[in-house]
């Protein structure tokens, strides 16, 4: 029972101690969507998407100029082809982590409560992608899927800035992949084989000679009384192939999101800080 | 403030890339025809094995194509059908809006060997339903008969516990899958697992590796597994099927060959041993078609259909034949 007790003290304490540092963002997306599978199709699908994801950071205590982040997010789109006689529907799932050192220059104010301030961003991070893509209409071969894991270089820049007792920050993150593996059918390889034969030779190093990812977005927080919001705009492209057969995506979002600590610790209702 | 604006510029730059990959034939007759035949001759399975020269059609129906008005949908439909009917596969069929393309001569001139007033005036006129078969005892109930008309719904194994048990004090059964156009393989298989008493190789299929007409994967087995269906009936079972027995259809009627005490009765079965699958053409469009073909286990397409071990026709207007040709057989197996 006392180690029991110790164990729940210990956690509570571990708890608040990352809870300090530790701020969520919540975003709901909204916005377009282009699909070029040309394993399931040679026409492009366009439609729209829904997302909602959680973004988090945290600064590390012993090195407060380094922070690592975490990201999940999920979509589900739905597009069709020019024509309208067929519907793609895709479901999307990423999650990542990285770590980055942020370069803080203050403009006005002072170094501890600058009232205008640029900071810059770089460091890597390791993403999974998958999207699963159902096309109706077709018969024994009606899906088709997007998966990898990849190393990127992640960069950042954002301009804070304080305004009639309100605070400000514009952000630009980009994300793009350096190396990894990725999962590629052969153009001849139905979904049935790769079922029996397992995914020897679908898997394969990918860089930036044969998949290409690009996730940047632009986002505007706003501090007000009680809570803090994000706007902004996300665009994602990724293209990847093998032989004669290409795949594309490319999502356009609009963003919307708060941000919420697991603990308040006196600095109620602070801007997000990167 | 410079900061902003090349954000900005950089997202709406990067927004409006064009997409790299666009359509490889154009959308129009001419296109959508040659995307038609590029499709068929890279991904059908069949080409060396039909005896079409698929290749001296490409150019003449390119050349008609291009003497089409471009709205005039209807005639492109009806050109590309009759190219694609030259296959004479029941599996190629192409789709629109206002059409299905059939095809009719791989059954054309074989018997029909089917009436359905009869059935269901005699065999199933008090049967009940389970698992997308109906089934009812016949030949004063010394027989069960089962009739399934498709693969499109699946017996489960509560399905075949409670027809099993209707039948647990018959001779045997007589299956029929005429005019059974298919459906799911895996169906088809699991409803086969019930006559097979351990895992058997009933056949094979091929994958297609490549654009030339003889790229092909090795060959992989395909099994009946006993434990796909755990009721089981091992007394005489008679297949009756018919030209019209196609697909998935045709697959099941190739595992019974492999089953224990099953005799096959009837005709020649329709065929259809290409898995299909589909595509699109530039104008959205659907083609469907054979592109993983199997083998039975001795290794000898079933493409063509498969021979009854017992040929019967249909001639009588007051009877089915054929089912009564099965009962006489399963009562001789009893004498």
């Amino acid at each position: 029972m006392k180690r029991l007790r110790d164990i729940l003290i210990l956690t509570i304490i571990a708890m608040n101690l990352s809870a300090i540092e530790h701020e969520d963002i919540l975003n709901l997306r909204y916005g377009g969507v282009w699909l070029q599978d040309q394993y399931l199709s040679p026409l492009l699908y366009t439609g729209m998407q829904v997302g909602i994801g959680n973004e988090w950071w945290q600064v590390y205590s012993k090195h407060p100029g380094w922070a690592h982040v975490g990201r999940v997010d999920a979509n589900f789109g739905w597009t069709h082809n020019a024509p309208k006689s067929n519907v793609i529907y895709a479901l999307g799932l990423q999650g990542g982590w990285g770590s980055y050192y942020a370069w803080v220059f203050a403009l006005a104010g002072n170094e501890r409560t600058p009232k205008h301030s640029i900071e810059l961003q770089l460091g890597p991070y390791l993403e999974a992608d998958y999207m699963g893509r159902l096309i109706a209409g077709y018969i024994n071969k009606p899906y088709s899927m997007d998966m990898s894991i990849q190393v990127e270089a992640m960069a950042g820049m954002s301009y804070a800035f304080s305004a009639k007792k309100t605070s400000y920050r514009l952000r630009y993150l980009v994300r793009t992949n350096m190396i990894g593996v990725d999962f590629v059918p052969d153009y001849w390889q139905s979904y049935y084989e790769l079922q029996e034969n397992g995914i020897n030779g679908t898997v394969r190093c990918a860089g930036l000679w044969n998949h290409r990812y690009l996730n940047h977005e632009l986002t505007f927080d706003m501090q007000f009384p009680h809570s803090t919001w994000r706007v902004g705009i996300r665009h994602e492209y990724l293209e990847y192939g093998k032989g004669d057969l290409w795949f594309s995506r490319e999502q356009v979002s609009a963003v919307v999101g708060t941000c919420f600590r697991y603990r308040v610790d006196g600095k109620r209702n602070l801007l997000t800080e990167r | 403030m410079k900061h902003w604006i090349l954000a900005i510029l950089t997202l709406c730059v990067t927004t409006g890339c064009t997409h790299p990959f666009g359509n490889v034939y154009d959308n129009t007759p001419a296109g959508n025809m040659e995307a038609l035949w590029s499709i068929i001759d890279e991904k059908y399975c069949f080409l060396d094995e039909k005896d079409v020269d698929w290749e001296a059609l490409k150019q003449p129906y390119i050349d008609s194509a291009k003497l089409l008005a471009p709205g005039d949908k209807l005639a492109l439909f009806d050109l590309m059908e009759r190219m694609i009917n030259r296959l004479e596969d029941g599996h190629v069929n192409l789709y629109t809006s206002f059409d299905r393309s059939q095809c009719v001569s791989w059954y054309k001139g074989y018997p029909e060997n089917y009436d359905e007033r009869l059935i269901n005036e005699l065999y199933i006129n008090n049967s009940r339903y389970a698992g997308g078969m109906y089934y009812q005892r016949i030949a004063d109930d010394a027989i069960g008969y089962i009739y399934c008309g498709s693969f499109e719904i699946g017996a489960s194994s509560a399905n075949m516990y409670y027809i099993l048990t209707a039948f647990r004090d018959c001779k045997g059964i007589v299956l029929d899958v005429r005019n059974n156009g298919g459906g799911s393989l895996e169906y088809a298989y699991t409803l086969a697992s019930t006559f097979f008493d351990h895992d058997t190789t009933i056949g094979y299929w091929q994958h297609k590796t490549g654009k030339r007409h003889s790229d092909f994967s090795e060959l992989k087995p395909i099994k009946i597994k006993k434990d796909d269906m755990p009721s089981k009936w091992l007394r005489p079972v008679i297949v009756l099927q018919n030209r019209h027995t196609y697909s998935a259809a045709n697959s099941f009627v190739n595992a019974m060959r492999y089953g224990r005490n099953v005799l096959l009765l009837g005709g020649m079965s329709g065929g259809g041993g290409g898995m299909p699958l589909s595509y699109e053409l530039p104008n959205g469009w659907l083609i469907r078609f054979s592109s993983i073909r199997m083998y039975d286990a001795d290794h000898k397409s079933i493409e063509g259909g498969i021979a009854p071990h017992v040929y019967e026709t249909l001639r009588s207007t007051d009877k089915d034949d054929l089912i009564e040709h099965a009962v006489q057989l399963i009562n001789k197996a009893y004498e």
